[in-house]
């Protein structure tokens, strides 16, 4: 338990090493120099002048080598300093805590519904495997997997939102706004852990346990609600540690294609705009994000399974 | 080459065949089309199909079927040298690291999780903000996304077969490294890494997309078909054949590398 | 005497294909039936047959009368319904058979809250005492995984009696375990039948014997012959029937072969000091002592996941001890201490030919190829068996196959771990048999692992007992 946690933290700061470094790199690669950039974020374009800069580079050491640099760059990373937009000026904390939770929520949503689509199609499906609505549901999968997850998205845009006026195109406002990038989300999703839940469940359905318990005297259900599920479930929250990586990356394509106003979508804008402390701010926050959710399907799996408690 | 084919599945001979076709097109649009894809003519926007021009012209009239040609090239070529350059890098690294295990086996894993410490597309984001527009940007980000799989199910693999009764007898019985490679570990890797090059492929051409669709993979006016997805969309009431071309090239990819992979969940 | 269960000309089918041909037999109430046969074909069909759990291309004919209801003619549901509370099966793997994620007391618990609607309390209490029966009342919160073979049996065997099924049917039940934990299996079948009636498929001649009752003999989906057990042990009929009862480790003459006499006391050819190990927190063993002369063919008794291969695996330098010193004899090639695997096809490489493996060998140390055809045929193989895959051959040949290529670099220690515990009981002597013999003339030093203290009483010159 205490190891699930630790060896989390240490892709934390993984993360927040391997982000701060390319985005160290990134500020010393572009035109210009550093110190009026840095300037220009702290007092607006227009009042950046040479004295400034002066001013700027005598503060902050920008003589000194590379390295010092590059070490203050890390320390202030782990301050949680992460300085001004380069865009707006505004400090890139505040501007990441609130994408936050926008991206929670959709994040979330979209988990939630993929849940409910996929558990019931894929147990339904290992039930009756092979049967009409085993091979229906594998011709849905394998169309929707063929699809980047904006594609399936635009095909929603044009119909729901565009053909037929049913819901809102773009932005956030209210929660009318959150179904069409949640559910698209969703849909990308569950298109493989539908399938994930049939192999798993058909597996248990098959195994020489399963059928113990039901030549033991346990009805279907019975035998379904104790041996069932919790043996089916394991292998798909596994999977689900590994289709996490899938699912930030869908809120960087779905936020940008809804405006929804999340930190994929700052990510996809700052990096357009070459807004250095906001790319750094907010890859982190998606990193994060990232670390944080497979906790938590670490924790998940630790509970269903006995055997990793006894091991420990 | 037919016993290969022979030891195919159906669905995985469709999604061999799909791509023959697309590749056919690319190739061949390449060699005999003649119209430049960036030549607008703003006199031809939205042209219907015709003899001249089979798949229309877009916005500003230039020819859709040498801009699907060139998109196709562009992504058909960037996958294959993106998964030949991973395969060959998490192939040695995977079997270096399951085999000899110890401190090699620690220093790669250790790699392994700062590449896998951000979700792939994160990177390749980041990656493509160094160098904006760039070709190589793109083929460096997403070959280093990738190996990273490679040497995972390698690593293991080997691991595996270096563990395995048989292995362990033929060492017993005195062979040596090469031959336990050839004979053992070899044979077991061969499958999965097919398999993982196609679905390699397909989420490279899925990346490229992405990174045009969100407006910081290559710049216009390239013919790629995330970016040209995103140019014609504002267009879809008005040439909606337009749009559904790019969107359906890759499906069809994706789908064919998908089925010519195989069953796997 | 009331019939409980009687089966009419029962058969089995696939895909126009006959597997088992039709059998009839009576239980009585208070009766042992044993059905003595070879492992595979046919017999364990027979227990799903009347269990109603024949998968998909298989079907029955025939009638299975339980009382006055002929169960061949009712629907899935009302089949399902008897289970547990009229037909209970003891599963024939009972490791895989049991729930890996639950522990062993709420198995058997469970069954009592699902059939006899007992309070979760209570349904504990009932199992408690249950497994106090069977001596598992230490195990009670255990997982599958923490179980040796023995216990998993006796804990398959409480759960699928729990719901108080008066007949049972037990698959192959001793499959595994050595002969103390056979011997209690079997009291514990013996003492559900004088409740109900059992119904046993086993290959083993000492089970049949310890069951009594009414014996059939059967191979192939035959029925060979049919009566008394204690009679049909002592005076068979049929000449199957006296090459399993021949085949049984307790009929081998002994010594099975004559030891060579006079060979003279030299060096050991390996020697282990105060050996220590430990597997997933349990202590197989500590300070062992071994010493192994030329040409000693010594045996290592013990029950399944008592540490039997890990000690071979110790002795081999491939598994590294807890504690203590392992040392071969200075000055010898490393690939003359040689083992033998428990599942013949893991001794070779998959999808190749079986000639280029030879071929490879033979070229490494540029052995002579005129070696290998007397060699084969010392163990009674032939030649055109080298064009197949390891996949295609079948067990006992291939394990044979393996003591030819071990036997080519003239070996001083083989490790054989179970080599024959995976071959029906004939060619399991015939196997060991010539495996003795081989090491015997050639002098080669002998490490024979089993499950069964009896064969190895018979087989080697000393053994040890392990767990």
């Amino acid at each position: 338990m205490l190891q699930l946690i630790l060896r989390r933290l240490l892709q934390a700061a993984f993360v927040t090493w391997s982000v701060g470094t390319l985005s160290f790199v990134l500020m010393r690669l572009l035109p210009g120099d550093m110190e009026f950039r840095i300037a220009a974020g702290r007092y607006g374009y227009d009042h950046v002048d040479l004295a400034a800069a002066e001013a700027v580079r005598a503060e902050l050491g920008l003589d000194r080598p590379g390295w010092q640099i590059y070490l203050q760059w890390l320390g202030d990373l782990l301050r949680f300093n992460l300085g001004d937009s380069l865009v707006s000026g505004l400090p890139v904390s505040h501007e990441i805590a609130h994408l936050l939770g926008h991206t929670l929520l959709l994040a979330g949503a979209a988990m939630l519904i993929a849940l409910l689509i996929a558990a019931p199609v894929g147990v339904w499906a290992a039930l009756r495997a092979g049967g009409w609505f085993d091979r229906l549901s594998l011709l849905v999968s394998a169309l929707l997997r063929a699809q980047p997850v904006f594609v399936i998205g635009l095909g929603l845009l044009l119909v729901f939102a565009l053909e037929w006026r049913m819901l809102p195109v773009a932005g956030f406002d209210g929660p009318r706004y959150l179904i069409l990038p949640a559910l698209t989300l969703a849909l990308a999703m569950a298109a493989v852990s539908s399938r994930v839940v049939r192999h798993s469940a058909a597996e248990v359905l098959r195994s020489a346990y399963f059928n113990f318990a039901r030549v033991k005297g346990l009805s279907l259900r019975q035998a379904l609600q104790r041996h069932g599920a919790r043996n089916a479930a394991l292998p798909v929250v596994v999977f689900l540690g590994i289709q996490l990586a899938s699912v930030i990356e869908g809120v960087v394509m779905i936020e940008s294609l809804f405006s929804w106003p999340g930190v994929g979508h700052g990510l996809a804008h700052a990096v357009f705009n070459r807004d250095v402390p906001m790319i750094q701010g907010a890859a982190m926050a998606l990193g994060l994000l990232f670390v944080a959710l497979n906790l938590l399907v670490d924790l998940a799996c630790h509970l269903i399974d006995p055997r990793q408690r006894s091991a420990h | 080459m037919p016993r290969l084919f022979a030891s195919l599945s159906t669905s995985q001979r469709v999604g061999a065949g799909l791509l023959a076709l697309l590749v056919l097109f690319a190739v061949l649009e390449g060699l005999l089309g003649r119209t430049d894809p960036a030549l607008q003519n703003l006199a031809q926007r939205f042209a219907t199909p015709s003899l001249a021009e089979p798949l229309g012209t877009d916005p500003f009239g230039r020819s859709m079927l040498a801009r699907m040609g060139a998109a196709l090239r562009l992504s058909l070529s960037l996958s294959l040298v993106c998964v030949l350059t991973s395969a060959l890098i998490g192939v040695a690294l995977g079997i270096a690291a399951g085999w000899r295990q110890g401190w090699v086996d620690r220093a790669l894993s250790f790699v392994l999780n700062v590449v896998l410490a951000l979700p792939g597309l994160v990177l390749i984001l980041l990656v493509a903000g160094l160098a904006p527009g760039s070709l190589l940007a793109l083929y460096v980000a997403i070959s280093l996304v990738l190996w990273v799989e490679y040497f995972r199910v390698v690593r293991a693999i080997t691991r595996q077969a270096v563990a395995s009764q048989p292995m362990q007898a033929s060492r017993m019985l005195g062979f040596g490294w090469r031959y336990c490679l050839r004979r053992h570990v070899w044979p077991a890797l061969v499958g999965p890494v097919a398999t993982l090059a196609a679905f390699g492929a397909a989420g490279s051409i899925m990346a490229l997309a992405a990174l045009g669709f969100v407006a910081v993979g290559l710049r216009p006016p390239t013919a790629e078909l995330g970016l040209m997805m995103v140019e014609l969309f504002p267009y879809y009431s008005d040439a909606p054949w337009v749009l559904a071309q790019p969107v359906l090239a890759v499906f069809l990819l994706v789908l064919g590398l998908n089925l010519l992979a195989g069953k796997r969940a | 005497m009331t019939i409980l269960l009687r089966i009419e000309a029962l058969s089995v089918q696939a895909d126009g294909k006959t597997l088992l041909e039709p059998l009839s037999l009576n239980l009585a109430a208070g009766e042992c039936l044993t059905i003595l046969g070879e492992t595979g074909a046919g017999k364990s069909l027979l227990m799903h047959a009347i269990m109603g759990t024949l998968p998909p291309p298989l079907t029955a004919s025939g009638r299975i009368l339980l009382g006055d209801t002929d169960l061949a003619s009712l629907e899935r549901s009302a089949r399902e319904r008897l289970w547990g509370q009229q037909l209970a099966m003891l599963p024939q793997e009972p490791w895989h058979s049991l729930d890996p994620l639950m522990p062993a007391l709420q198995q058997v618990a469970e069954v009592h809250e699902c059939v006899h609607g007992q309070a979760p309390e209570q349904a504990q209490q009932t199992a408690t005492q249950a497994l106090t029966g069977v001596g598992l009342e230490a195990a009670a919160a255990r997982l599958p995984g923490q179980l040796s073979g023995g216990m998993a049996q006796r804990l398959a065997f409480c759960a699928a009696t729990a719901a108080g099924a008066p007949i049972l049917l037990a698959d192959e039940p001793t499959k595994g375990l050595d002969a103390s934990r056979r011997d209690q299996v079997a009291t514990l079948l013996r003492q559900h039948a004088q409740q109900g009636a059992l119904l046993t498929i086993t290959h083993d001649v000492e089970v049949a014997r310890q069951l009594g009752g009414t014996l059939l003999v059967m191979r192939a989906g035959h029925l060979l012959e049919s009566g008394d057990a204690q009679a049909i042990l002592a005076a068979p009929q049929h000449d199957y029937t006296r090459a399993l009862i021949a085949a049984d480790p307790r009929h081998w003459p002994a010594p099975l072969v004559a030891a060579v006499t006079g060979a003279p006391a030299s060096e050991p050819v390996l020697e282990a000091r105060g050996l220590r190990l430990k597997r997933g927190g349990r202590q197989l063993f500590e300070g062992l002592d071994l010493r192994i002369e030329p040409g000693e063919i010594l045996g290592i008794a013990g029950d399944s996941g008592c540490g039997k291969s890990s000690l071979g695996d110790l002795l081999l330098g491939l598994l590294p001890a807890d504690a203590g010193v392992v040392t071969r004899r200075p000055g010898v090639a490393a690939h003359r201490y040689l083992k033998l695997y428990q599942d013949p096809p893991a001794a070779f490489a998959a999808g190749v030919p079986l000639r280029r493996l030879f071929d490879d060998v033979l070229r490494l140390h540029r052995l002579d190829p005129a070696k290998l055809p007397p060699l084969l045929e010392r163990l009674r193989l032939r030649p055109e068996l080298l064009a197949r895959p390891a996949t295609e051959v079948s067990g006992g040949e291939l394990q044979r196959l393996a003591i030819a290529r071990a036997l080519l670099l003239d070996p001083l220690l083989l490790f054989a771990d179970e080599p024959v515990s995976r071959l029906d009981p004939i060619t399991a002597r015939e196997v060991t048999e010539l495996l003795v013999q081989s090491a015997r003339e050639r002098g080669c030093a002998l490490l024979l692992v089993s499950h069964d203290a009896e064969a190895l009483a018979r087989a080697c010159d000393r053994h040890i007992r392990l767990g």
